[in-house]
This record gives structure tokens, sequence and C-alpha cells, in this order.
């Protein structure tokens, strides 16, 4: 039991990684093409996400240590929530970008609408995660 | 939902930790079910009362 919650804590470890790498080659991409823009947000991500990163590694680590579950049926429920939410919400997300794109927001490409939707999704699961974990379940 | 876990903690000596250990969820969920801010499943308000050799009904005020 204890060696699963370890192998889920090095996939949690090894996802974080994988992540600040893309978020470092973005930055580094984006300033090598003279982007500052994006270097400065790819910079800002990839920090935001490691400090998250840490906190979530430390903090697991140590629940492990002291014996306790890295998931549990409350926070299976909190998650459940959130991610259900964040998704229906996301979808009123994706319409406004569909309908400001041309009016209000000039998206380079394609890939650049989507990255904004991607990270749009991101940051309204974190904000529904943070509700529902303090809320009443 | 109200519940009497502190009462039943104290009765035994058990830290919310300790209690979080027997029943095998984390400590803040514990603290959640003390505050009657979680409506656990029947499986988890079953091994609560078990940890604190109490019925469920003694534990958990409906």
């Amino acid at each position: 039991m204890v060696t699963n919650e370890r192998i889920r804590l090095a996939v949690i470890a090894i996802i974080s990684m994988l992540v600040i790498a893309t978020g470092t080659l973005f930055a580094y991409n984006s300033f090598m093409q003279g982007k500052i823009a994006g270097a400065v947000l790819g910079t800002i991500i990839a920090i935001i996400i490691v400090i998250f990163a840490v906190f979530v590694f430390k903090r697991g680590n140590e629940d492990l240590k002291k014996g306790f579950p890295l998931k549990d049926e409350r926070s299976r429920k909190v998650l459940e929530k959130a991610s259900s939410k964040a998704f229906y919400v996301s979808l009123y997300l994706l319409i406004a970008i569909g309908l400001l794109s041309d009016k209000l927001i000039k998206f380079r490409d394609i890939s650049q609408a989507t990255s904004v939707a991607v990270g749009g999704m991101a940051i309204l699961f974190a904000v529904f995660w943070a509700y529902y974990n303090k809320r009443e379940l | 939902m109200k519940t009497r876990i502190k009462e039943f903690r104290a009765r035994y000596d058990l830290t919310q930790e300790d209690l979080a250990r027997k029943v095998g969820v984390r400590r803040e969920t514990i603290v959640f079910l003390e505050k009657g801010k979680y409506n656990p499943s029947l499986q988890l308000a079953h091994d609560v009362a078990k940890a604190l050799k109490a019925k469920i009904d003694e534990v958990f005020v409906f």
C-alpha cells in the first residue's frame, strides 16, 4: 500500500518536472525568437508549477512518513467535484474565447488559442479545487 | 451532520492523527468530520465508529 503511494508520488514528481521542462523550453524558445511576453509568461508558469510541485511533493512525503494516505474518500470527492465543475464552466470559457477571438483577442494561431483555453481550464480547476477543499461536502 | 467524534476521541485519549491512521484517511478528513462539514460514506462512518468502539448512531447524530 505504502509502495503504491510512493509510486504515485514519484509519478506526480515526474509529471511536474516534465511540465516545468516544457514551460522552460517554451520560455527559452520565445526568448530566442524575441517574443518577450511569451518568455515572461513561460517563466512565470514554470515558477508557479515549481512552487506548487515542491509544496505537493513535500507535503505528500511528510504524510507518507506519518502513515497517512495521499488520497482518501474526501480528497477524491473534492477532486471529482472540482473537475466536473471546472469542465462545465470551461465550456463557457471556450465559447467566450471563440466569440471574442476575432473582436477583442487577437491570437497568433490556433495553438496559442488552444494554450489559452487549456491554461484557463487549469486555472479553473485549481480555483474549484481550493473552493471545494474548504467547503462542506 | 453533527458528530461526537471529539468526545469519543477524548474518551480513548486519541489524537486526530491517531484516529486518521486507524481509519486510513488523511487528518483533514477527521477535522472536517468533527466540524460536521463532511458527510462520510457508510463505509467510512462504520470504520470511524469501529475505531472509536461505538455504534454509528452513537458517533454520528442524524
